[in-house]
């Protein structure tokens, strides 16, 4: 397609390939004059931008001239050191000179613009080139067979090829071989080319067909192949191109002929040695591929002779052609639509087409001789072969895992071409994090070995900061005995220690004691300051029972103290009366708020021993009120066995030691909370030292999500050392959860999301197994979900089902036939793969190497209501069978049909479309039940399944027991849903939904669970009203059974028999929600009738509108055997 | 030397018996199955589980050299588009194990280069970068018609290579909740025989020219938007003919201010540039048949951190594809 229209009659030199931006030069041609019979020469430069639409080309400078010209060359000469930024202009002038102009100069504007001249030729110069080699080098032909080597260095002294041809003729051509850079190649009108060798400074070979006929007009080597050269000749006698080879010099090799008048110019492509172009006076343009001889391309444009034709160096698919109806076009090889083109070409002649005319006539001259042909069409056929340019040779692209895929186009060794070339494609792993991978092993083998306590203690010695090596310790304590002492001994308390300590300083203070007495201000706060001069006042006291404390108090009270010797009953009407008074009528609250109210204290707390627990209780509290010392506050939380208060008002600094009471004190269900909330308060504070040490009472307390979420905030976890050093932790630290409790621990949002970071981290390194073991199993988030279905595909984990991988017969794909009956004939978002194969492949990948490690110990923990838990099944059930031809509509690329689609994974993309399903929803029978009643679980039992109903039953529980038992039903049970967002502790009400810390002593609260194995639990009966879906499917089993003839199929059934079993726990349990047992009702009562497709569409609604993993377990299950039912024909 | 090795190591040779020249080869969303076309005409799919190479389908219905394939989400089934010198874009399909044609465009003028599916979440998509200076996005509507709209004139003599941006929105660290997506607006970069590198995006069911990037000197060969790592960063490569290889970056939200890191100039023409799963590593093909990994520093810098030598790559296959089986 024609991109760009100067309005010249002129010759025309791209700008070498190293220029850019791209520019053309036109220098007035000497050959063709027009109207005004004008001389006047100019040389001017455009610039081809590509980014303007318009046809126009900008004019970036221009000289005029003295001369004009027969030949114009742009020479890359002075780009390389900047001498001439943008090359050298070489001109051929009528009178024999040659002007070399600095181009960069022309587009500055500058008037300097000659470089050097020289009038050294006889007659017109018409033939000019630049060595391609050596760019300072330009060879020129004149008249009388003279040709001239310049050298731009020093351009003064031409050298000469050799001696002159003879006779004595002009030279039209002359050309540098592209391959060897001392030959250079001439040819004259006459028809005859030489070959030059200027190390031997001579003629080395001629070239002629001897017909006489030929008359050189163009003169081109093959830019690959050093000894081939075309020659095409102007004589419309013989308007040919011909192709000689060196080699078999005595007659051309091809002969181009498609031309019908002779041949102006020829050029062949330096970027694809297989484009010839060559133009000629029968106005057409054509592309050839001189080695086939065949035209591949013809410019549909010409009107007019062209009478020079040029690639662009730099831009291979563009081409330049001079025409005499004074117009030089610019086109695109590549074809392409022209109308953009063409209207704006109308436009800018019209209106401008005067302003533009170099020779100022402005007169349209009519076209020279030829009629105009019907304008072109629009659109263009590019080129029947594709250029060398565009066809990619290399290529390297990431795929999944980490792998590289690259192209290897390996061409066959020059020395034998005759063996083919190879094409071969390699696949690669990358891996870029080889630390990480080396940590994510090491990590990987402890797992599995169990060795924590040996892998934290390596962490802990090879930890880089004081605060790692804390962490480390930390969590290694969670793997050993004692793990509250242990705790204790870390944040610096050793009971030994401590004992002697106090011994010591018991010893001191009762010789101050007795020393000075007198000085003494307040017994209670003595006390409490004489230790606090060895070390921080809570250090002390955590680990003294509060006896010695009572003890000393009451040693060293100094109030006027009662005379030891004998007991005066005072009556007086002072306090001690009053006290007295009280005693004798035995009112001990009365005696014990006098104490309190003269400071008493001790006399207090023994009168209120004595008037029982609830005095004493009081007593306590006033005491506490009253008495403000530092550590009043500790004693009263250990008095009081509520620690709660301390942790919450404690000065933050001291948090070592308020975790250090609760370490002592705490009852076990609350130790986590306990530890929980300090860790939250050190979280909040501002000081960013004490927010780093709450990821140690994360630690302390268990819980992995906090930790998470603290590390998430205060680290950065986005380099992969990053996430793993946070995973190390979780891992280990959830390990150490689950030692405790012996319970999985629920995945948080924002760990499920970090472990997700962390798998496609090593997914991308290529351990795809080790990643799907540490994807959350029970998180319903979208991104999870995926990068397991990723992974597992990825490792061919899914099962495969007969048919599904493309051979024999596709089970699913018979109902969805029949119901696509009356749909136009194809659903393009129909999916291939039967929506089994994928479910399958789901439910096997939630067997991750975690679950089997670790025996879930909680599987028969009723779930919550489900309808509560997942409220999109609520919303979504009631509109089954109601469901508008509008919502069927909805395409299936809107963002609504992606959330849907996520929302619940097992409505995958392998699944039936909702469009699809929409529409069966219409040819559901009679028979189904709409919705409402669904709501109601309680279905009336079809038929009289009573009898068949208590063999199949007896069966099937002697089957259970068989060994054929399933390992580890847990797996496939479904895991409580954690709500999204980390959980807000609220240390009110720690019991029973807290984890259990690793640190906490198992408390009665957890052992019952971890003592009962799943298999004792005794199964509750099937309700009655469910009884007819074990009754039906096992019945339909049976039948399958007895109908299937080969064994893989009875093996599939017998153990669908095995799995339903799944179901029936569900409906003993009954935690199924009602939308899905409607659902089963219904499928059963399809199976009654024989309706097995309609059984297969009630299923897909079920699956399509229930929970995951609340049907997971069995669904598939089911639809196997109705698939199988619906093959047999049972 | 070791250390590049490890780097990157063969695992899989896959002899296509392709007749002549391979232009693409790409591996399906799971990395189990291997497209590949080339100037044969012929598309070609291998299932290449665990090292093995079986031929799945040999896909003839292009009339000329086919240079890209890619490959759609499998939720949509597994649908493989193919582009080709022949003009024309053929949508392939795998139904009942067998491969077929889906859908054919035949809507450009000149060789179709590049090949492209949109991010899934929002539908099947496709833009299709032309030789004719156009390029055209195909919609699937979801009852068997494609809905094409096209640009013309996008790149003048022609447009090299099209990469969607991804659809999770810069700096959504963490998953919205599902209906409260943000609205994301269509966007693509397009490079071309201009020298440009054109950003364009979707406004009223309208394609509009968004940015221009100006920095290459010759043809950009091929532009990769990188996936999003949820960092508040739009990343695009671009590479070129001129030998140079830019890293274009945007921390606008808006996306209007861009700015170019020249990542490094080769003494060769850079055809093809791939982003990592995870974005985080650019592999760079250039004309001298050689593939270089690049990762940015800390720092922000780009260091090649391999050469995949092809050739020494296949001798050390075999070694370790035995060590591996030991």
């Amino acid at each position: 397609m024609k991109l760009k229209e100067i309005n010249r009659t002129a010759l025309q030199a791209w700008s070498p390939a190293q220029q850019h931006p791209i520019y053309l030069a036109a220098g007035t041609s000497a050959q063709q004059l027009d109207a005004t019979f004008s001389t006047s020469a100019s040389l001017e430069i455009f610039e081809l931008d590509l980014a303007d639409p318009t046809l126009a080309m900008k004019s970036c400078g221009s000289v005029s001239s003295p001369h004009r010209y027969h030949k114009l060359v742009w020479g890359p000469h002075g780009i390389e050191d900047q001498s001439l930024p943008s090359g050298v202009l070489i001109a051929g002038g009528e009178n024999g000179d040659i002007i070399l102009y600095d181009a960069s100069k022309i587009i500055a504007g500058d008037s300097e613009v000659i470089i050097a001249q020289s009038e050294k030729h006889t007659g017109p110069v018409r033939a000019l080139d630049v060595n391609s080699f050596q760019t300072n080098l330009v060879a020129s032909g004149g008249n009388e067979s003279e040709i001239y080597i310049w050298d731009l260095n020093s351009f003064s002294s031409p050298m000469t090829p050799g001696p002159k041809t003879q006779p004595l003729e002009d030279i039209s051509c002359v050309a540098w071989n592209r391959q060897v850079q001392h030959i250079l190649a001439s040819a004259s009108p006459s028809g005859k080319a030489s070959v030059w060798d200027l190390r031997k400074n001579d003629l080395i070979i001629k070239v002629s067909d001897h017909s006489n006929r030929m008359h050189c007009s163009g003169l081109a080597w093959n830019p690959e192949v050093a000894t081939q050269l075309v020659l095409a000749s102007e004589d419309d006698r013989m308007p040919v191109i011909q192709m000689w080879d060196l080699r078999f010099a005595t007659s051309p090799l091809k002969v181009l002929e498609s031309h019908t008048r002779g041949v102006l110019a020829i050029a062949w492509s330096e970027a694809d040695p297989e484009l010839l172009l060559s133009c000629g006076k029968d106005n057409r343009i054509l592309c050839w591929n001189p080695n086939t001889a065949e035209v591949l391309y013809e410019l549909p444009t010409s009107t007019q002779w062209c009478f020079d034709i040029q690639w662009c160096p730099r831009n291979p698919a563009v081409l330049s052609a001079a025409a005499f109806d004074g117009h030089i076009s610019i086109y695109s090889i590549m074809g392409g639509s022209n109308d953009h083109a063409t209207t704006l070409q109308a436009e800018q002649l019209s209106s401008s087409f005067g302003n533009i005319d170099p020779f100022g006539t402005g007169k349209m001259l009519p076209p020279l001789q030829l009629p105009q042909t019907a304008p072109s069409q629009s659109t263009v056929t590019p080129l029947k072969k594709p250029p060398k340019w565009i066809r990619r040779p290399v290529g390297a692209s990431f795929a999944f895992g980490g792998k590289l895929v690259t192209l290897d186009n390996i061409k066959p060794a020059a020395q034998q071409p005759q063996q083919t070339a190879a094409h071969v494609v390699h696949i690669s792993q990358v891996v870029t994090e080889t630390d990480f991978l080396d940590r994510s092993n090491r990590l990987q083998a402890t797992l599995t070995a169990g060795n924590f306590l040996e892998y934290c203690q390596n962490k802990t010695e090879a930890a880089q900061s004081e605060f790692e090596k804390t962490v480390w310790s930390f969590l290694k304590v969670n793997f050993e005995e004692d793990a509250r002492g242990k705790y204790l001994e870390l944040l610096g308390y050793k009971k030994e220690e401590l004992a002697l300590k106090i011994t010591s300083a018991l010893e001191q203070n009762c010789k101050s004691d007795e020393a000075d007495v007198v000085e003494k201000k307040s017994p209670v706060e003595e006390e409490a300051e004489a230790p606090a001069t060895e070390t921080s006042d809570l250090d002390e006291v955590p680990f003294e029972d509060e006896e010695p404390v009572v003890e000393e108090t009451s040693n060293t009270e100094v109030t006027p103290a009662p005379s030891s010797d004998a007991i005066k009953l005072k009556v007086s009407q002072d306090i001690d009366g009053l006290i007295t008074q009280a005693l004798l009528i035995g009112d001990y609250e009365a005696a014990v708020n006098l104490c309190l109210h003269d400071n008493r204290m001790a006399d207090s707390i023994i009168l209120a021993i004595a008037g029982g627990p609830e005095l004493l209780a009081k007593t306590q509290k006033k005491y506490f009120t009253k008495t403000q010392s530092k550590i009043s506050k500790l004693i009263s939380a250990v008095v009081m066995k509520d620690c709660l208060d301390i942790l919450e008002t404690c000065d933050l600094q001291n948090w070592k030691e308020a975790l250090a009471a609760v370490m002592t004190y705490a009852k076990p269900e609350e130790f986590s909370s306990l530890c929980g909330l300090l860790g939250s308060r050190l979280e909040a504070a501002e000081d960013a030292a004490l927010q780093a040490q709450a990821c140690l009472c994360y630690i302390c307390a268990g819980t992995v999500e906090q930790l998470v979420a603290y590390w998430a905030k205060a680290q950065d976890s986005s380099s992969p050392l990053a996430l793993q050093e946070l995973v190390e932790k979780v891992v280990v630290l959830q390990r150490a959860v689950l030692r405790a409790q012996g319970g999985v621990s629920d995945m948080g949002a924002l760990l499920a999301e970090k472990m997700n970071q962390y798998a496609s981290l090593l997914a991308s390194q290529g351990s795809l197994q080790t990643a799907i073991s540490y994807l959350p199993t029970n998180t319903q988030q979208v991104s999870v979900q995926q990068l397991r279905d990723r992974l597992s595909r990825a490792l061919g984990q899914q099962q495969q089902q007969p048919g599904a991988a493309g051979t024999g017969t596709l089970p699913a794909a018979v109902p969805v036939q029949t119901y696509t009956q009356p749909q136009p004939p194809q659903v393009p978002a129909q999916p291939a793969a039967p929506p089994q194969y994928y479910q399958q492949g789901r439910s096997a990948t939630t067997v991750t190497s975690w679950s089997n490690q670790t025996p879930t110990a909680l599987p028969s923990v009723s779930r919550p209501l489900v309808p509560a838990a997942d409220p999109q099944v609520e919303s979504t059930a009631p509109a089954f069978g109601l469901q508008s031809p509008v919502s069927a509509s909805v395409p299936a690329s809107t963002p609504f049909m992606y959330s849907q689609q996520y929302q619940r994974p097992q409505n995958g993309w392998n699944d039936p479309p909702t469009l699809n399903r929409a529409h069966k929803k219409k040819k559901i029978p009679e028979n189904f039940t709409p919705p409402a009643p669904i709501t109601a679980p309680i279905m009336a039992p079809l038929g009289d399944p009573q009898g068949p109903a208590g063999q199949t039953m007896q069966t099937l529980q002697s089957q259970q027991q068989g060994p054929d038992q399933p390992v580890g039903p847990a797996t496939f049970s479904p895991i409580q849903q954690q709500p999204l967002g980390p959980p807000g502790r609220n240390p009110n009400m720690p019991q029973g939904n807290m984890e259990g810390a690793p640190g906490a002593p198992i408390g009665d609260l957890i052992k019952p669970l971890q003592s009962i194995p799943t298999e004792k639990i005794t199964k509750k009966p099937i309700p009655e009203e469910h009884m007819v879906l074990k009754t039906t499917f096992e019945g339909l089993i049976q039948k399958c059974l007895a109908a299937a003839s080969d064994p893989q199929t009875k093996r599939k059934l017998d153990d669908a028999h095995k799995r339903l079993e799944y179901l029936y726990d569900k409906l003993r349990e009954q935690t199924l929600s009602p939308a899905i047992v409607g659902g089963l009702h219904n499928m059963a009562r399809s199976i009654e009738c024989r309706c097995y497709t309609d059984g297969l569409n009630i299923h897909t609604h079920i699956v399509s509108s229930s929970n995951f993993s609340e049907t997971s377990a069995f669904m598939p299950v089911l639809k196997v055997v109705l698939t199988q039912a619906n093959k047999l024909g049972v | 030397m070791s250390k590049l090795l490890k780097t990157v190591s063969v695992i899989n040779t896959v002899d296509t018996s392709h007749e002549d020249m391979i232009h693409d080869a790409q591996m399906d969303y799971y990395g189990t199955r291997l497209a590949t076309c080339s100037s044969d005409r012929s598309v070609k799919i291998f299932d290449v589980k665990n090292g093995g190479q079986i031929l799945v389908a040999d896909l003839r219905g292009h009339e000329g050299p086919v240079w890209q394939v890619a490959w759609a989400h499998p939720m949509y089934g597994n649908i493989l588009a193919s582009c080709s010198y022949d003009r024309k874009v053929i949508i392939w399909k795998e139904e009942n194990g067998t491969w077929d044609k889906m859908y054919e465009y035949t809507g450009h003028d000149s060789s179709v280069n590049s090949v492209c599916w949109g991010p899934y979440d929002f539908g099947l998509f496709l833009a299709c970068g032309s030789s004719d200076g156009a390029i055209s996005v195909l919609t699937c509507s979801g009852d068997g018609h494609w809905d094409i709209k096209k640009i013309n004139n996008a790149h003048t003599i022609g447009c090299n290579a099209v990469s969607w941006a991804p659809a999770v929105v810069p700096g959504s660290l963490i998953e919205q909740p599902t209906g409260q997506k943000p609205n994301y607006i269509k966007r693509f970069v397009s490079g071309g025989c201009d020298n440009l590198v054109k950003l364009w995006k979707e406004e009223d069911g309208q394609w509009k020219e968004d940015q221009k990037l100006e920095a290459h000197s010759d043809w950009v060969r091929d532009v990769g938007w990188a996936p999003s790592i949820g960092l508040p960063t739009s990343t695009i490569a671009s590479c070129s003919r001129d030998g140079r290889v830019f890293i274009w970056t945007c921390d606008d939200p808006a996306g209007n201010t861009w700015t170019a890191k020249l990542l490094h100039k080769f003494n060769d023409a850079v055809w093809h540039v791939s982003w990592s799963i995870t974005g985080k590593i650019l592999a760079v093909s250039g004309g001298d048949n050689k593939v270089t990994l690049w990762k940015e520093s800390v720092d922000g810098q780009w260091a090649c951190i391999s050469d995949v030598n092809k050739g020494q790559g296949a001798v050390t296959s075999i070694t370790d594809s035995q060590q591996n089986e030991q």
